[in-house]
């Protein structure tokens, strides 16, 4: 198993330079004029501007020389200068990261708790109402929109009743934490302040909700049917003919064995989350990856786009390689190799 | 037996399970009747207190309820920020101009009232020659830097030597700029390279204040692109005179301004400005409503619909933006836009629909690409549909049916959606035989193609950096490699260029009122843009904010905002 893991991690930096490479090439050939963003569409035609701003970013060089030296500042570990935020795209990410993983933590938790309950009790009480609402519940989830969704909560829960704040991490008057981790709710733990913890903590819910009920839908259908299936092992029929408690059954043998391939969903899951929480993140005002992806392609931001498709990369290779390490210790009859 | 007591057991948790879920809805029905009466309750309260300004009342503890800002607390503006950059040199965009007129002063202001008087900022006075070529400033002794270093001819000679050094995007407006002489400290002495009755004007563009410019250069701020490294400086630092200096920028996120205490003026009566991302107009509503925020400054006519009460205030003023139609002879595809053409057209668009269409009747018909408002507009006809007229003119000019590439920036602008207008557009083409093909894109992809094949059809904006008409003629007017002439590759028109000499070098405000109005006049001849929609802008702020302002140079002057 060492041999595996060493040769994967051995690996990722590759892949990751071809991701890259694949990005560059891709967006430099698509028809499109970066320079709107930087110049503005008024100076388009102004050649002093034009000439100014295409030597100061260095797209006055050909295509190749622009792909040797972003690869060769790439391999030092610098992604660039962003067009748009004129700052190092490393800075960018760094600071937005945080933001993101928390949202999606969050969410994933929704989705994981939620999802495994819904399965559960879905399975425990299949063709009836519950097991009906439960789809219902869950084939919303997957298939509302997370702009629509994230309109309507915030119109009910923020706007109407009031019951939650909106959009943003904090209350717009208050002031960030002082960063130790970039999660809102831990750095405010940490320094103590627990009413900005419950700040951080309630304006966390409506957008990690929105997020996590796409994954509550695809996580309770999967429990739903692995457990079906366990429920019609031979161990199960004996279990129960031993008396045992049906909560025994279904908690302590079937789910356990139900959840094996949810591992590889979950672990997927939080991959796409973490790349797919553009919307969410665009009506929370969220101020995480996810947002600066979109106003990256938006405006053709090249270092900002290669530097988000990395990151893309390494969440899924890593959550790729960690979900095949809890496989492997999970079930006990899988050995990597 | 057991399967029949197990069968029993989940029949029975099904039931208890409906009879909570049933309990549960009830609970949340209950609630939320509750909750809504505290929300009217609640804004009673905020009423009340805003009467009697009493600060400090708490909306509620938890959830969505916010505290009620104190009489000292920050201002909060909501607005999608468009910042491309917080360096002087390089910032251009609507906030950028906000950020500029707080922190980095020009040396001559502008009278919100009326949005055309010119007055002292950083300047007492000024004169120029009779022949526009040269500006003489007198710097105010009093005025200082946050640093407490006063500001001298040093420091204006540095940023507009900068501004045009570093070819920023607004460094146009420094472009005829010759020389600048400091013979002393209080004393600034522009020559130009060419009249320029429109300099005044300019030097009120909120992108002409004046850095402090022993404190830039420190931090690595020249004139030449190639050394200068003050970007990222500038975007955690300010080295202005304003009212309010940089606090904090995230990018995305928020910009923080702090009040300057060092101020030479008056005392601006926030302690603070936030201004936070808030993209979305309806996102923007309810903060608004909910006391979140204090300002809300991109609400669309729709979104602006049904706000009212006492905590609330929605001020609809007019502005100097505007959504425009541009006709590209010379593109691909355009080669059957003559003349004729382009005037049936224009002749064909029905002006009053379009204006109901895309801002719901909250805005004006424009009649030439110099906005209502300005200099030489007054008296111009406003444009008005003719279909039979249109009709008239394509069959004169041969074109029975006509198809033509329609590619536009898929954008929403000052509540304008460029799908919905273009839609309408098409479909009053139809009416007179011509088909257009409709292409939203991104921006970028609409640059690119624009630069390269030219577009027969499309859609942009325009909102005004400073108050002359001769941004207008310049950017619009068919002047030898003018932005629209170079894109539409329509022949220049050397009597627009004869004009704008004429008004660059007249001193006398009537005549160069007469001389506007003349390139205005000439601007809708070219039948090259087409006005379509001049919007309203909708200000929505709590009642309690005071002192409001749209202003052609500068947005939103902060420095006179209060509350109470």
């Amino acid at each position: 198993m060492k041999r595996y893991l060493a040769i994967r991690v051995a690996v990722m930096p590759l892949l990751l330079l071809g991701i890259a490479s694949i990005v560059f090439i891709v967006s430099r050939l698509t028809p499109a004029n970066p320079l709107v963003s930087i110049v503005g569409e008024r100076n388009l035609t102004n050649p002093t501007i034009v000439a100014a701003a295409k030597a100061r970013w260095g797209l006055d060089q050909s295509i190749p020389v622009q792909y040797a030296k972003y690869m060769k500042n790439l391999l030092h570990g610098d992604l660039g200068t962003s067009f748009t935020t004129r700052r190092p795209v490393l800075s960018d990410l760094w600071d937005r990261l945080p933001a993101t993983l928390e949202l999606t933590t969050a969410a994933l938790c929704i989705g994981v708790l939620f999802g495994v309950g819904l399965g559960v009790l879905a399975a425990r009480h299949r063709n009836t109402l519950i097991d009906h609402v439960a789809r219902f519940f869950a084939l919303l989830g997957s298939s509302l929109p997370a702009f629509w969704a994230g309109l309507l909560v915030l119109y009910i829960f923020y706007s109407r009743l009031g019951w939650l704040p909106g959009p943003g991490r904090l209350d717009p008057r208050a002031t960030e934490p002082g960063r130790i981790t970039g999660f809102f709710t831990v750095d405010t733990l940490l320094h103590g302040d627990l009413k900005s913890f419950k700040a951080a903590l309630l304006h966390l819910i409506l957008p990690a909700s929105v997020l996590g009920w796409g994954v509550v839908g695809i996580v309770s259908r999967l429990v739903r049917a692995s457990l079906l299936d366990e429920f019609s092992m031979e161990y199960i029929k004996v279990a129960r003919a031993m008396g045992l408690r049906e909560r025994t059954i279904v908690n302590t043998h079937a789910l356990r064995n139900a959840l094996l391939p949810t591992i590889t969903i979950v672990a997927f899951t939080f991959a796409f989350l973490l790349t797919g929480a553009v919307l969410t993140e665009k009506i929370f005002s969220w101020p995480g990856v996810g947002n600066y992806a979109v106003e990256a392609s938006r405006k053709l931001d090249f270092p900002a786009i290669i530097g988000v498709t990395i990151l893309g990369g390494v969440a899924f290779l890593v959550t790729n390689l960690i979900a095949d390490v809890i496989y492997a210790i999970a079930d006990p009859r899988i050995r990597l190799s | 037996m057991s399967r029949i007591a197990g069968s029993t057991r989940r029949s029975g948790f099904a039931r208890r399970t409906m009879a909570l879920a049933l309990a549960a809805a009830m609970v949340i029905a209950a609630c939320s009747s509750d909750a809504k009466n505290t929300k009217t309750s609640t804004a009673e309260t905020t009423s009340a207190s805003a009467a009697g300004s009493t600060a400090g009342s708490t909306a509620g503890s938890t959830g969505g309820s916010t505290t009620a800002p104190s009489s000292g607390a920050a201002l909060v503006i909501a607005r999608g920020m468009d910042i491309n950059s917080l360096d002087p040199s390089r910032a251009y965009c609507d906030t950028c101009q906000i950020f500029m007129t707080a922190v980095y002063e020009t040396l001559i202001g502008l009278d919100p009232k009326d949005n055309t008087t010119l007055e002292p900022r950083l300047a007492t006075k000024w004169e120029s020659n009779t022949a526009q070529t040269e500006f003489t400033f007198t710097l105010d002794p009093k005025a200082k830097f946050a640093d407490g270093t006063p500001v001298t001819s040093a420091d204006v000679k540095f940023s507009w030597e900068r501004l045009q050094g570093l070819q920023g995007s607004s460094s146009y407006l420094v472009s005829r700029i010759k020389t600048i002489d400091t013979p002393d400290p209080g004393t600034v002495k522009v020559t130009l390279s060419a009249a320029n009755s429109a300099f005044l004007a300019q030097v009120n563009a909120s992108y002409l204040g004046i850095v402090n410019a022993k404190l830039a250069t420190t931090n690595g701020a020249t004139a030449d692109p190639t050394t200068d490294k003050a970007e990222p400086w500038f975007l955690a630092n300010s080295a202005g005179s304003g009212p309010f200096a940089l606090e904090s920028y995230a990018s995305g996120s928020e910009l923080r301004l702090k009040r300057n205490d060092a101020y030479w003026g008056a005392k601006p009566a926030f302690p603070e400005v936030i201004i936070k991302e808030t993209p979305q107009a309806v996102t923007q509503r309810q903060q608004l409503e909910q006391g979140g925020v204090d300002i809300a400054m991109q609400i669309s006519s729709d979104v602006a619909k049904g706000m009212s009460g006492p905590d609330i205030t929605v001020k609809q003023v007019k502005s100097f933006n505007f959504v425009y139609l541009a006709l590209s002879p010379g593109a691909k595809g355009g080669e059957k836009l003559t003349p004729q053409v382009r005037e049936a057209i224009r002749l064909a668009l029905d002006y009053k629909g379009l204006v109901e269409v895309t801002v719901g009747g909250a805005g004006q018909s424009q009649p030439s690409p110099i906005p209502n408002g300005f200099l030489g507009t007054e008296g111009l006809s406003p444009p008005a549909q003719n279909v039979d007229k249109a009709k008239q003119l394509l069959s004169a000019a041969g074109v029975t049916s006509l198809t033509l590439d329609a590619t536009y920036p898929s954008l929403n602008v000052y509540g304008v959606d460029f799908s919905t207008a273009m839609q309408k557009v098409q479909t009053d083409l139809k009416a007179v035989g011509i088909t257009l093909e409709l292409n939203p894109v991104e921006i970028a992809v609409w640059a690119d193609k624009i630069g390269k094949d030219g577009i027969p059809v499309t859609m942009l904006y325009f909102a005004p950096d400073h108050i002359d008409p001769s941004q207008y003629a310049q950017y619009f007017g068919l002047l030898p490699k003018s932005q629209w002439q170079t894109w539409t590759k329509a022949d220049a028109v050397p009597a627009e260029t004869d004009l704008l000499d004429q008004a660059f070098a007249a001193q006398d405000l009537k005549a160069r009122g007469a001389l506007y109005t003349k390139l205005a006049n000439a601007m809708i001849a070219d039948q090259i843009i087409i006005p379509i929609v001049n919007p309203d802008l909708f200000l929505a702020s709590r009642s309690d904010i005071k002192g409001i302002h749209y202003s052609t140079c500068c947005n939103l002057d902060l420095s006179r905002l209060t509350r109470g």
